[in-house]
């Protein structure tokens, strides 16, 4: 056997991988080459090494590295999964399924909200325009706004009519309060006081009765509204002074 | 037949002598118990220029009168029964409430006030019935105000915020308009008479919707203009810097030139 025959077959012989006479003729070879007798020292090692690697791999895990080992492969198949329903949308939007309309680039979102916020911001300054020129809520205005109409129709605001009615319910309804504490009290008035009261009450009451009627037949008449207002105002403070009597 | 003349003329003379006695005697014993029946109140306050006079009354007259003193003086005729009076000087404020000073009695009789205040107080003023009378006040509010009926009379009145209210009665201001003031008249039943300068600058509104009898005299210029079927006259005079509203529902309104 020459060296080259031999350190053809070192790596078998190391592997115990060759029959008696292959590893007696390798025996023989060595005993006489120092060249591969050092060839073989060196690939003994090497197998010496790499079996204690191996013993290494055979150890139980590193308990952190087969954590993030896991968290790896999770997060793996959840880019996965997410890739794939991307895809899946796009197909559907290839195919027609989702309507492309829909699909809003940033400028179209940004100019979208800057003309909601100017549509809103113009009708909240036509509202309040139109509900400020009037300081006086029973004062009617002449003609109704299309957007009372239009609101009112909805059953959204109360019509100036409406609004009326509400608040002289409201005023009738404290009129009646003060008007029980007077009658209890009056009796304890002397004459002069309570014909005082009568007198003064009588021409309230005439003047509420004629704005009264004269909005039964011209409900739109502003000025007659604002006078019932002031008459049924006089007449609550009346009471209630008198009440005090 | 003389003498029965003579004593038939005697007698009666006689007579119509005792008649004419017996008519003094019951005027006078009238006046006297009249003038027995009343009582007199009166207080003096040191008080600062400013002094603020809130005085709510129940029934009878109230005159204020500015002068020349840092003082208030309270001068009352009570008639019977006799209201109680318990006036009160609270941080730059005399405070006089018959109102609440009575609550709980049967019957009390008229209290007829005099109160002097300083040229510069303000007068806030209110009685149930009655008439109320202010004059040569030029601090900065006087308010009068009746609940039912009454006159009301504002005489040399230079205040910056004048309001004065009642059911019915006549309203008369004669006084000056400041600039950037309010002026606020109001009456169901009665004569609004407001005398003022005629160069005073005010934003008018005047409203008397039942007889529309709204006259302005020498403000009836153009920017004065007549609306709502001659029901309100709305327009500016001068410079327009004060606020001046009449409102008299059932009754009449009218400008005079000072």
């Amino acid at each position: 056997m020459n060296c080259e025959q031999c350190q053809d077959k070192l790596s078998l012989f190391l592997d115990s991988e060759l029959d008696e006479t292959g590893c007696a003729a390798i025996r023989e070879h060595l005993s006489v080459c120092s060249t591969c007798a050092g060839i073989c020292e060196d690939l003994a090692m090497l197998v010496d090494v790499s079996s204690l690697e191996c013993d290494d791999n055979a150890a139980p895990p590193n308990p952190t590295a087969l954590w993030w080992r896991i968290n790896n492969i999770i997060e793996g198949e959840v880019r996965a999964e997410i890739r794939r329903e991307e895809k899946q949308k796009e197909t559907e939007i290839a195919s027609g399924w989702v309507p492309r309309r829909w699909q809003f680039s940033f400028s179209q979102v940004t100019a979208a909200i800057v003309g909601i916020a100017l549509v809103s911001s113009l009708l909240t300054i036509i509202v309040i325009k139109q509900y400020s020129t009037s300081d006086d809520p029973l004062a009617l205005k002449s003609e109704p706004t299309m957007i009372d109409r239009v609101l009112g129709k909805l059953g959204l605001v109360d019509t100036p009519q409406e609004l009326r009615k509400r608040k002289v319910a409201d005023r009738e309804a404290a009129i009646d309060y003060w008007n029980k504490r007077v009658q209890e009290r009056r009796g304890q008035w002397d004459a002069h006081l309570r014909d005082a009261f009568d007198r003064n009450l009588n021409e309230i009451n005439q003047a509420v009765a004629e704005y009264t009627s004269i909005l039964e037949e011209n409900p739109q008449d502003e000025l007659s509204g604002e006078m019932l207002d002031t008459a049924l105002n006089e007449k609550m403070e009346l009471l209630r002074e008198f009440s005090e009597l | 037949m003389s003498l029965k003349l003579g004593q038939s003329l005697g007698s009666s003379a006689i007579i119509k002598t005792t008649a004419l006695f017996s008519v003094v005697f019951f005027f006078v014993s009238i006046a006297a118990s009249g003038a027995l029946a009343q009582k007199r109140f009166s207080k003096t306050y040191p008080a600062s220029k400013t002094v603020r006079l809130q005085l709510t009354n129940r029934s009878g007259t109230v005159t204020v009168e500015g002068w020349n003193r840092d003082q208030v003086q309270i001068s009352a005729y009570l008639e019977a029964p006799a209201a109680n009076i318990v006036p009160q000087s609270l941080s730059g404020t005399i405070l006089i409430n018959v109102v609440k000073d009575n609550q709980g009695r049967n019957e009390v009789g008229n209290v007829n006030f005099t109160v002097r205040v300083p040229y510069t107080s303000s007068v806030d003023i209110e009685t149930r019935v009655g008439n109320l009378n202010v004059s040569n006040v030029r601090g900065g509010l006087v308010r009068a105000n009746i609940s039912s009926e009454g006159d009301i009379t504002l005489t040399d009145i230079a205040a910056s915020n004048v309001s004065a209210e009642n059911v019915i009665g006549d309203i008369f201001f004669d006084g000056t308009i400041q600039s950037g003031g309010n002026y606020r008249f109001v009456s169901m039943r009665g004569n609004i008479n407001v005398r003022i300068p005629f160069d005073a600058g005010f934003k008018l509104v005047a409203t008397a919707p039942s007889t529309r009898n709204i006259s302005l005299g020498a403000f009836n210029g153009g920017t004065m203009n007549v609306v709502k079927d001659g029901r309100r006259v709305i327009g500016r005079n001068g410079d327009g810097g004060a606020t001046l509203t009449v409102t008299n529902q059932r009754g009449s309104i009218a400008l005079i030139r000072r």
